[in-house]
Order: C-alpha cells, then structure tokens, then sequence
C-alpha cells in the first residue's frame, strides 16, 4: 500500500504548484485588497438584500476573515478543490485504465481493492498539502498587506474544504465503478458538485425549498473561518466520503477491466 | 501440476460472445502459441486468465489455484505483456520498475538491468517520449524482471525490430528451458513457429484447434515441398530433370534474412 501511495503522490507533485499555489495567490490577493475595500463593502453589501446575503453567507463583511470566506471558501476553493479530488481518482482509476498502466498494476500482486484504497489515500493526502500550501500564500498575503488575517481562523476555513472535497473523490470511484473513461467520471461527478452547490444556494434563497439542502453537502460545509470547524459535520462527511469509496471499490471489483 | 489449465472458459460481453468453451493445459517450461486472427478472441482469453475480466462460464487454474479467487497470489508468480503496453507518458521504465519491484517484494534489479542491456532499452527517458517498439522493449522487461513461473504475452513481438525479434525468440527459448511456461498470443505464424512447442487456433472465440507444431504443420504440407541449398550456384534445369520434379525455382532470401546479415556480428562489437 505504501508503495503505491508513494509512487501517486510522487506523479502527483505538481499539485501543490498548480493547484495550492494559484489557489492560495488569488486568496492572498483577496485578503491584501481587503483594508483598502473594507469601508465601500460594508456599505455595499448592508444595501444587499437580506435574502442574498443570506444565501451566499454574508450577513455582513466586517472582518477580513469574513470577505476571505464570501470571495473565496463559499464557493471557489470548495468546487476547485472538490474537482482536483475527482480529477486526481480519475487519474488513478480510470486514466491508469486509458494509459494502460491498470494492466501492468494488476499483473503485480496488488489486489484491486488495494489500488483503490492507495488511490483514494494518495488523494486524500494530495487534497491536505494543496490546502496548506493555499493557507500558506494566503497568510503570507495577508502579513505582507498587513490585513489582520488570523492564521488559525484561516486554516480553520481551508481545512474545512477537506472533507467536502474527499467526498467527491469518494464519488469518483463509485463512478469507476460505471464506467473507466476519465471523461466520463469527471464530468459526471463535476456535475453533482455543481448541482449539490446550486441545489444549497436554491434552499437557501427559498426557505420552503430548505429540504433540498439535505441532499447536498454543501449543507454541512458552514463557515468554519469565522465559526469554527464543527466537528460532527467535519467527522460525518469524512465518514460518508470513505463510505463512498468503499462502495465504489467493492464495483471496481466487481467490474470488467478492458482493454 | 499444469500452468494454465482452462475449462470451458466462456466470456461474453452482453449478448456478443467474447470466447466460448475454451479447454486448454499448458505445462512448465512448455511455450503454448495461440494463434488467431484480430477479434478472434486472443486477448479476452489473456484477461479473463488474468481476472481483468471475469468469466461467464467454465473455470480457469493457473498453477492448480483459481484464476479470480486466488489472483492476487497467482499473479505473484507470473509476468505479463499487455497488448498494447503503455504505462502512462511522465513516467520512465526505471519509475515503473521501482514501483514493480516493490509490489512484487523484488529488491535485486540486476536482471532488469541485464535485459534493459539485452534489449537496448532506455530506462531513463519519459515512456511518451519512447518509440512504439521502445516501449515495448520497456514492457518485456517488466514482464520479466523477477522471473516469473509463467510469461502471459499478447503479440509481444509487434513494433520491435527484426533484430529485436530474434532476440525476444532466444529469450523465450531461455525462459522456457528454465522452466518457465510460456503463453504467446500472436498472429505472426513465423514467430510462434520458431519458438512454440504447441499451438491452440482461436477463430470467432472458438478454439477449433490444438496441435504440436510438427504435426500441424505435417498435416497441412503433405510432404510435397523440399528446399536444397547448394554450396554454388547450381543449375535449375539439373533438379528439374529429377524424376517426380514438376516445379524448381530459385528462393530469394527474404528481406528479413538480408537486414540480418548486415547486422551479424555487431552485437559482440557493442557489447
């Protein structure tokens, strides 16, 4: 397991400069423009209707830590990150099936189980380095522009993007179960991400549409930079991503491999 | 104890059949050709023996275990060249290897890199950036490397160069005396009858045939065809006056022979 682990992080280095860097640059941009844009956003947004700030999450703008969440955690890091989760269990899965190299892999001794477990591992660990190199810039933004940004609220709000973002990746490889074209798995499961995403923003904004919001997971995310991570939400959607992944190796198994 | 043993073994793909009731036995150190045309069945044979597919009838044993419950340990004791062998574009041979050596609990690479020598093959390079027959030179050795008990190669021979080829023969004839049983899928008939014992013939995931080439072969040329080679050159209308003669010609050498006497002799020089 280790050496398969190893040997995906290590394809998969390149990660953290072209996800966690860009990531994290463009947050630290946000939280460096904050102290010169803080007094027109507190204006703006208590002329925002109550509805609006309501769905996206910001009652009011007053902190840094406040307008990091609204421009970036509410919805750009999560989809991002959420989608190098799936992306990165296509690659393993059903991109090692189109490279050819699923064929070599299981003419070792490696059982497929094995392969998806390491897989969904690698991602998972691949998923906690981009966060902390994005948190990393982000704080470093923040201390350069002298913005106030508090770096344990900060990490408290990337980390929370992990679990959501294992999720997906947990629904990856119950979509390679179905089907071992990467296009198809990623696009699918995008897909879900998106409409898990509009399917909170919609109950949010109707209240009589609240239901909807269960069957997203986005309604478990919270605001963890300004609340705090909440621990059962945290441990519960870290349970059900590997629930998934579970599932979706037990179809693995289960399934034909192509040539 | 046979290497390969199948019995009945049926795949198909929905209402389209893949192979079906197919009996073969191979034993150690035997090289078993399985011979058909594209379709006819070769590779779905090598992965459902592999368990990347899973049969719709009939079983499978390789080494007396069975092919799906007991893959995991099966496939610790065989080595097997894909089809189409490919192993992502980033990676090089000498990434794969280290990954392999690993997972098969390998950490002498000396025979690789006896091979990688035999072969010419670069470890170093990117595989994308390798040629087609390059890379299957990088597939041969990892199918290799740790001396399988059996050798699983599904048109092993295709993007090599002649020289190349006759190499990949006398490794299989090594293998094979080593013990080693060996399972070649091709459509290249001069191949797998230079280096096979027995051939199974596969048409429409049937197998219609299993024979020892010398039988095969016996059975088909009704022993009406002789070739003669002369230490000069001789005269044909001498041989056609033989009696029972009705045709002579003279056989040119195939553009295979030629290429391979302006290489004989150079692998000692490199070496």
């Amino acid at each position: 397991m280790t050496a398969l682990v190893t040997a995906q992080l290590h394809e998969r280095r390149r990660s953290l400069l072209s996800w966690g860097l860009p990531i994290g640059a463009w947050s630290a941009f946000v939280v460096a423009i904050y102290p010169s844009v803080e007094d027109a956003l507190s204006k703006a947004v208590a002329s925002y209707p109550e509805s609006l700030k309501q769905a996206f999450g910001i009652a009011e703008l007053t902190s840094v830590e406040q307008y990091l969440n609204a421009e970036m955690l509410s919805l750009i890091v999560p989809l991002a990150v959420g989608y190098l989760a799936v992306r990165s269990v296509a690659s393993g899965l059903s991109g090692a099936a189109e490279s050819g190299r699923l064929d070599v892999l299981l003419s070792a001794p490696v059982s497929r189980r094995r392969l998806v477990a390491s897989g969904f591992l690698a991602t998972a660990v691949e998923l906690a380095a981009v966060l902390v190199v994005s948190v990393l810039v982000t704080a470093l933004g923040g201390l350069l522009a002298g913005a106030g940004l508090s770096f344990g609220r900060a990490l408290a709000g990337y980390a929370n993007v992990w679990p959501l973002a294992l999720l997906f990746a947990g629904f990856g490889i119950v979509a390679t179960g179905w089907s071992l074209r990467t296009s198809v798995v990623t696009g699918s499961v995008a897909g879900v991400l998106v409409a898990m995403y509009v399917a909170d923003l919609v109950g949010r904004l109707d209240p009589s549409l609240d239901w909807i919001r269960y069957g997203s997971v986005f309604r478990y995310y919270g605001k963890a930079i300004e609340d705090g991570i909440d621990p059962a939400s945290f441990i519960g959607v870290t349970a059900v991503a590997i629930a998934f992944a579970a599932l979706g190796a037990l179809l693995f198994e289960r399934r034909d491999i192509s040539g | 104890m046979a290497a390969i043993e199948t019995d009945g073994l049926t795949k198909f793909y929905g209402a389209e059949r893949g192979i079906e009731d197919i009996a073969i036995a191979v034993e150690p150190g035997e090289v078993f050709g399985f011979l058909g045309p594209n379709g006819a069945g070769k590779t779905t044979t090598i992965r459902t023996l592999l368990d990347l597919l899973h049969p719709s009838g009939g079983s499978a044993r390789i080494f007396g275990l069975d092919s799906h419950r007991d893959s995991v340990a099966i496939r610790a004791r065989l080595g097997n060249l894909p089809g189409d062998f490919g192993y992502g574009k980033r990676s090089s041979a000498r990434e794969a290897l280290a990954l392999l050596s690993r997972l098969r609990g390998v950490g002498d690479l000396g025979r690789a890199e006896e091979l990688a020598r035999r072969f010419r093959a670069d470890l170093e390079r990117p595989l994308g950036q390798l040629s087609r027959g390059n890379r299957q030179k990088v597939g041969l050795i990892l199918a290799l490397f740790h001396r399988p008990e059996l050798l699983i190669l599904d048109e092993p021979t295709s993007g090599l160069d002649p020289l190349m080829q006759e190499e990949f023969l006398a490794l299989v004839r090594e293998e094979s005396e080593r013990g080693c049983a060996v399972f070649l899928s091709s459509h290249e008939l001069d191949e797998v009858e230079r280096v096979c014992d027995r051939v199974g013939i596969i048409r429409e995931g049937r197998l219609i045939a299993v024979e020892r080439i010398d039988d095969l072969l016996s059975k088909t040329a009704e022993r009406r065809r002789v070739e003669v080679e002369f230490a000069e050159p001789a005269d044909l209308d001498q041989v056609r006056a033989i009696p029972g003669v009705v045709r002579a010609e003279f056989a040119h050498p195939t553009l295979e022979e030629v290429f391979l006497t302006y290489y004989q002799g150079e692998e000692g020089k490199e070496g």
